[in-house]
């Protein structure tokens, strides 16, 4: 499953899909490889290149890693192996 | 029922601001006159508290709600007409009839102010004291428990478990907004409506329901929707807000008039397997619009009644609002002002994910803020301020045919493919056995092994025919909408493959189906 992998120091880290975007990647949860260092929105793309579906939510998603908020922009994340990347779509069915 | 002019309301609140949503679908002249028509009408209604008997006062009630009323009129009468003849009229029904004053008032003027207490009398220590013992709450939070007033803005799957526990724990008052009737289809998660309900308005059937758990407690029920016209005013008599609300647009206008009034949202939501809950506009913690300040495109929301939900994953969430908004009220505080705490059912786990603080920029809530009175929800959401209304046009009408054109061809022996593009789960509970089934999905997907499949079928079916005229294939679903995106697949499905095929979609789907044309096809 791994985009992104084989550049040197990559990180398998744990993709979690909830709500809408798991329908949209069509499952709930995967490991990818993405780069150590690597900017929010670089990680956002990363993940939607391997579902581009994913593109459509773009801008209706809490993108959380390691369960807090993280902006898609310029952030600089330095992942761990193992950190837990969260996609958030609001629930609103009550 | 229409999800068009009909519905706005923000524009009436603030003609100037508001003009910047006015949705491009919304007539002009015509439907600034109905507007304006249905506001005179709805403050004059709201102005007095004996309503006429020629334009009984329903709250905020526009034309939706007048169907609706009709509908819950129609269905009441049939209940009452059933219970006549079983005979047993029981406490319920005085319970109904009471309220039933009580309800018609529907939006009353001010509430007055819930009296502060300075003690707790020996009932109310007796009824209570297994809370009273905590020290978190005490006398002390209990007294504020007692002064407290919550709005609770849906009673339906959270709203019933929310509203259990506050008015269990003590509440001063409680506000019920709710604009729907109780239909069967709720019994699996709305617990506070049993099915002797049925027909009647959610909000009096809560209230009634609670007042025989809790009769020292204020209940207050309004028939009709949360509008942008009057959810300030409502708002800012109740001082905490529990959104329990099912859609998108009414979940950015509680949000924004909890911002506009001051008052702290617990706002929860859950679908499926999955709940959220979160605390917004709370000691300086972001609102919803921080968070989502664009809505989503309507085709990507999912609904109870399209996506399904277990009752138990509403109560939970419903308990864990109730938590909170008991912890605001008496003065423990809540711990959740910037978390989103997540719940998934299936794993059997939660999550509390750590928010963005407010925003500075934030439309509502920011330092700047260009949302300073409540605006057109449905318009700026595309979507229409319930869960029901869904009906996407995607397709010409000469795209489409209704339930009763294909009956007809169905009769005559035309030949056609009917596919079925439901999800397999739904195809399990009903279908129609000729239909053959391949999920909207395997379209998106162009899975090629239901592509085979749909092309056999086209040439099966063709080879009963001798003419040149193009097959017909007919597209069904449940509703009417994803067979109109299914459509558009299969008109561009490569024709040297498939043959000459005409694809149209049925209106309404199977659900049109057993309501028009087979009563014993089973309606979910």
């Amino acid at each position: 499953m791994g985009s992104g992998s084989g550049l040197g120091g990559g990180r398998r880290v744990s993709v979690l899909y909830f709500a809408r975007s798991a329908e949209l990647a069509g499952l709930r949860c995967e490991t990818l490889s993405v780069p150590r260092e690597i900017t929010s929105l670089q990680l956002w793309e990363e993940i939607v290149k391997v579902h581009p579906r994913l593109a459509l939510i773009r801008d209706q998603v809490v993108f959380a890693v390691r369960q807090e908020y993280v902006l898609l922009g310029d952030q600089l994340l330095v992942l761990q192996p193992g950190d837990e990347v969260a996609i958030i779509p609001p629930i609103s069915g009550g | 029922r229409g999800c068009g002019p009909r519905s706005a309301g923000g524009s009436a609140s603030c003609a100037g601001c508001a003009s910047g949503w006015r949705p491009s679908w919304r007539g002009g002249d015509t439907a600034e006159q109905e507007e304006d028509g249905e506001r005179e009408r709805d403050e004059a209604a709201c102005g007095a508290r004996q309503p006429s008997a020629a334009e009984p006062a329903r709250g905020d009630a526009g034309d939706a709600e007048d169907e609706d009323g009709a509908r819950g009129l129609r269905e009441r009468l049939a209940a009452e007409l059933a219970r006549g003849d079983s005979g047993d009229a029981d406490e319920e029904d005085e319970d109904d009839d009471e309220e039933e004053e009580e309800g018609s008032l529907g939006f009353p003027a001010e509430l007055p102010p819930l009296p502060a207490r300075s003690a707790l009398s020996a009932a109310e220590i007796l009824r209570y004291s297994r809370q009273l013992v905590l020290p978190e709450l005490g006398v002390r939070g209990q007294l504020r428990l007692a002064r407290s007033s919550v709005l609770v803005v849906g009673c339906g799957g959270l709203g019933c478990p929310l509203a259990q526990y506050l008015a269990a724990a003590g509440v001063g008052r409680l506000g019920l907004v709710d604009h729907d009737v109780v239909e069967t289809s709720n019994l699996q998660r709305q617990v506070l409506h049993g099915e002797a309900r049925r027909g009647r308005p959610k909000a009096r059937s809560a209230a009634a329901a609670l007042r025989r758990l809790n009769s020292a407690v204020q209940y207050v029920p309004y028939r009709g929707a949360l509008r942008p016209r009057s959810a300030l005013r409502l708002v800012r008599q109740y001082d905490i807000v529990a959104d329990c609300s099912d859609n998108v647009p009414t979940r950015y206008l509680v949000s924004d008039a909890c911002v506009l009034a001051g008052k702290p949202l617990v706002s929860g939501s859950a679908l499926r397997l999955e709940g959220q809950l979160a605390v917004y506009n709370y000691r300086g913690g972001p609102c919803y619009r921080c968070l989502f300040p664009r809505p989503p495109p309507p085709d990507t929301v999912t609904n109870c009644a399209d996506g399904g939900v277990l009752g138990a994953v509403t109560g939970i969430i419903g308990c864990l609002q109730a938590l909170e908004v008991l912890k605001i009220a008496s003065g423990m505080g809540s711990s959740l002002s910037g978390y989103m705490l997540m719940f998934d059912a299936l794993e059997g786990r939660f999550r509390n994910i750590k928010l963005r603080p407010r925003k500075a920029d934030c439309a509502v809530c920011g330092d700047s803020p260009s949302v300073t009175c409540l605006q057109d929800y449905e318009a700026f959401c595309g979507s229409c301020a319930t869960d029901k209304c869904r009906a996407l046009q995607l397709l010409p009408g000469a795209d489409r045919v209704s339930v009763q054109q294909y009956k007809a061809l169905l009769d005559a022996r035309v030949p056609h493919v009917l596919l079925d593009v439901r999800p397999p789960v739904e195809a399990e509970i009903c279908r129609l056995p000729h239909a053959l089934h391949i999920p909207l999905r395997s379209l998106q997907d162009r899975d090629q092994e239901s592509l085979q499949r749909l092309q056999n079928r086209i040439g099966e079916e063709k080879q009963r025919t001798d003419d040149q005229t193009p097959l017909p294939v007919y597209v069904v679903c449940k509703l009417g909408n994803d067979s109109q995106k299914a459509v558009k697949i299969l008109q561009e499905l490569p024709a040297e493959e498939f043959g000459s095929v005409v694809a149209k979609d049925i209106k309404g789907g199977l659900m049109a189906w057993a309501t028009k044309i087979d009563s014993t096809f089973p309606q979910y």
